[in-house]
């Protein structure tokens, strides 16, 4: 019994011997921690070991890595970050090693050590389980990789999403994954996925990391998408693809041909993922707050006012600000407050997106003008916003802090409804949108082709001045003419007073009243050449007539009919016994021959 | 005597009111029609005004009214041709216009480069606001006073310094109106127009269709006819450039 108990005591003791100097040597701040990036691989996979050692030391060695039989073991680097903070400097190292499984198991990776101004420490264990299968998270990637005759692919494309069965409008992030093993030329084209019933963002491409599958190296690229369903049910993301040209390996390898690869032919192929279904589901019913926007994820409100001080009728820029993670472009507008104090109006609205980790985020920021109606302390109200968030499965309220305005009046200022600057309501531009309506009265007709100036009333009324004119200027000039030429008025007058004088002979035409008959004749005859002629009747001797009519006409038988006469006159005068009745009448036919042949001579 | 006078009565009667009565008939027709418009049953409407029409009397308002018949109808050919038509009898009224220029859009060739002799065009912008017979009576007025000045003149023989000048201004007004009543005339009534009232109306380069095709005229096209040959119309468009077409595709002015 004393025995083990002082067994007992000396294994205590020289476990406190052997460990106590050092523990109560060593400063307490220095630790070295060790993490593993995932518990359980694949045997096509592999593990990131990461040793973080900090203290508040400098100048910390590397950790002395025991062997580990059952792992290849590639160091990846160390990272060093030092600070400082109230004068203590403290520094932490951290060194990442990639380890590759030899064989399936569960090993405990312990024993991590460092030795510091001859003092070991000693990291924490951490166990990895390596299965058997060619990988643990996705066991499809095995799948991918088998070729048909059990050989590995040399290239394959997989698509992956974060969730299968998530909130609509909720973000699912995809991923494409293009594992490639062989050489291959130019860069691929890709193809992007169908995303029908989907809002999508490209979230952009990963640097490329590699990674084993089995017992061979594999380039992963990777190419994430943000996608946020729009729509409730089972959705299918479609193939995406990849064309690019890979060198062909060939088979019968010849160990001496030191080139053979260089001068290996490309071949074009074209790598396809399968499509992915999701099973969209609604939002939950319960809680639902009443006119519910859609909005998903996780977000802030804000609003704020470029002046807290104004006049009144002067306007004041209200910012609401909504930011957060989700799909930024579809929160709905917040619902402002009808408010009697103001009149408001939409001045701007603008967003911008950010993509980070992985996930949307960004802000929607909107822009309202308020303008005071009356002076006073007033106040905004605050704006409420609704939004559902998937991670709590709850929906969630926010609002804005009320924001209060100081609104002054300036001196003189009078109650107006004016606008400082009015707008009308409707405006009705110049544009015409149809014919202008029929018209109710037939008006005047008139017989169709009818012209005003064909018509008989048009003519009449236009030709009467013309007529009048034409007509006047006749009389007129007739009358000029007359008094301006006696000698054509006495011609004119002529036989005119001839014929008087000739009637009044021929009542006197009977033996009683012979001679005056004769004087009757005479005078008419010696006047009426007198007027032809022009020239005064008196003087005028028989003679004379003779000589003129000689000039006038060559009709000499008229001439002598003329002084026939006269002389026959002549000699009556002075013997108005002999006169006989048939000389009477025949020198009255005499005389009205003499007229008639004297109105065809020309005189003038 | 007293039967002669109630016979010369009932004749006078008659005389002023069988014409009055064929008016009111007209304006029963007219009112009809514009109820038929007014159902949207344009077809009646137009059988209506046409038959106004064929007892030989027109009017801006009938033309107007049937234009826009024609155009309710989506026929933009005899609408163009009836507003034309109305506006000829009634150039100021804003309505033809309007409506004219609104129809004018609908014709799916607007032709291009449309370059008015600016001599020509200067004439028509003054002429364009006023009837024929507007300016027929503005030219009949210095007409008559020239010639009243020309009787004081030359007829009654008062030669003063007033009728000199007064004969001289309006020897130049009365030239002047004249003119433009005669440009009027020519512009209106010597120059023939038409307008296409066909869709797909082939413009042939020749008078027949064996010629090859110029372009593809619309309805609503205006035209000026040049001449004549067989079935076929030379025309001038508004363009300047010319073409054959088919007599039953035009409706004249």
């Amino acid at each position: 019994m004393i025995r083990k108990i002082s067994s007992y005591l000396l294994l205590f003791l020289s476990l406190f011997i052997f460990y106590y100097p050092q523990v109560n040597a060593s400063p307490k701040d220095i630790t070295i921690s060790v993490s593993l990036d995932r518990d359980t691989i694949g045997m096509d996979e592999q593990a990131t070991l990461q040793v973080v050692i900090s203290g508040s030391v400098q100048n910390l060695p590397a950790p002395r890595i025991p062997t580990l039989p059952m792992f290849e073991v590639y160091s990846q680097g160390r990272s060093s970050n030092i600070s400082i903070v109230n004068g203590q400097v403290s520094s932490s190292l951290t060194y990442q090693y990639l380890l590759l499984p030899q064989k399936p198991g569960i090993f405990p990776i312990s024993h991590i050590s460092m030795v510091y101004n001859n003092k070991r420490y000693e990291g924490n264990t951490v166990e990895l389980t390596v299965l058997n299968n060619g990988t643990a998270t996705t066991p499809k990637l095995s799948y991918e990789s088998q070729g048909k005759n059990g050989q590995k692919k040399d290239y394959f494309l997989e698509a992956v999403v974060d969730k299968k069965n998530p909130y609509v409008n909720e973000q699912v992030t995809l991923t494409l994954k293009f594992y490639i093993t062989v050489q291959y030329y130019g860069s691929p084209q890709l193809s992007e996925p169908t995303t029908t019933g989907f809002w999508t963002e490209v979230l952009g491409n990963k640097t490329p990391y590699y990674q084993r599958i089995g017992n061979r190296n594999y380039k992963v690229v990777e190419r994430q998408y943000a996608l946020f369903p729009t729509q409730t049910g089972k959705l299918t993301i479609g193939r995406a693809a990849i064309k690019t040209t890979v060198a062909i390996q060939s088979r019968n390898r010849d160990p001496f041909s030191v080139f053979g690869n260089i001068f290996n032919q490309g071949r074009n192929v074209t790598i396809r993922s399968r499509p992915v279904t999701i099973d969209v589901k609604p939002l939950p019913e319960k809680g639902k707050p009443k006119n519910f926007s859609g909005t998903i994820g996780k977000f802030n409100i804000s609003a704020t006012a470029n002046k807290y001080s104004v006049e009144i009728n002067q306007p004041v820029s209200v910012t609401v600000k909504i930011s957060g993670t989700g799909n930024i472009k579809s929160v709905a507008e917040p619902v402002m407050p009808q408010l009697t104090d103001f009149r408001i109006y939409k001045e701007s609205s603008n967003e911008n997106i950010a993509k980070q980790n992985g996930k949307i985020s960004g802000t929607k920021i909107y822009k309202e003008v308020f303008i005071p109606k009356r002076p006073g302390k007033l106040q905004i109200p605050s704006i409420g916003f609704n939004y559902f968030d998937p991670q709590q499965s709850k929906y969630k309220k926010i609002a804005t802090r009320p924001i209060n305005l100081n609104v002054i009046k300036p001196e003189g200022y009078t109650t107006s409804t004016e606008l400082p600057y009015p707008s009308p309501e409707i405006v009705i531009g110049s544009k015409i949108n149809d014919i202008r309506y029929i018209k109710n009265k037939i008006g005047k007709t008139s017989p169709i082709g009818s012209l005003t100036v064909t018509s008989p009333l048009y003519v009449i009324i236009n030709g009467l001045p013309v007529m009048i004119f034409v007509g006047l200027v006749f009389i007129r000039r007739r009358r000029e003419k007359l008094n301006a030429d006696i000698g054509y008025a006495r011609s004119r007058i002529a036989s005119k007073m001839a014929r008087k004088r000739l009637a009044k002979a021929k009542s006197m035409a009977n033996i009683k009243t012979g001679s005056d008959f004769y004087a009757e004749i005479y005078n008419a005859l010696i006047s009426y050449i007198a007027d032809k002629l022009n020239i005064s009747p008196y003087g005028l001797t028989i003679d004379k007539v003779k000589e003129l009519l000689g000039t006038k006409t060559q009709n000499p038988l008229l001439i002598d009919d003329v002084i026939g006469l006269f002389q026959k006159c002549d000699y009556v005068r002075y013997a108005p016994s002999s006169i006989t009745q048939e000389d009477i009448d025949q020198a009255l036919q005499k005389a009205e021959k003499i007229m008639i042949a004297f109105e065809e001579v020309k005189f003038v | 005597m007293y039967k002669k006078t109630t016979i010369y009565l009932s004749i006078i009667f008659l005389l002023v009111i069988i014409p009055q009565l064929s008016v009111s008939a007209q304006v029963d027709e007219f009112k009809m029609a514009n109820k038929f418009y007014q159902s949207k049953d344009y077809d009646s409407a137009i059988r209506l005004y046409k038959s106004i029409l064929k007892q030989g009397r027109e009017s801006a308002a009938l033309y107007y009214n049937l234009g826009n018949a024609y155009f309710k109808k989506g026929d933009i050919g005899h609408a163009v041709l009836y507003y034309l038509k109305a506006k000829r009898l009634d150039p100021s009224d804003d309505d033809i216009r309007q409506n004219l220029k609104f129809a004018k859009q609908f014709s799916k060739i607007q032709m291009e480069g449309v370059t008015l002799n600016p001599i020509n065009s200067f004439f028509v912008n003054i002429v364009d606001p006023y009837r024929l017979s507007t300016l027929a009576w503005i030219s009949s007025i210095f007409f008559i006073l020239f010639f009243v000045l020309l009787i004081i003149r030359y007829g009654i023989g008062i030669n003063t310094i007033f009728v000199k000048i007064g004969i001289i201004v309006l020897l130049i007004l009365l030239v002047i109106s004249s003119s433009l009543t005669t440009f009027k005339y020519h512009n209106e009534y010597i120059i023939h127009r038409a307008v296409i009232v066909s869709e797909n109306s082939s413009v042939y380069t020749g008078p027949s269709n064996h010629s090859d095709i110029e372009f593809e005229g619309v309805s609503g096209l205006v035209v000026e006819i040049l001449g004549e040959s067989s079935n076929y119309y030379h025309v001038l468009f508004e363009n300047k450039r010319q073409g054959w077409i088919k007599k039953e595709y035009l409706a004249k002015i």
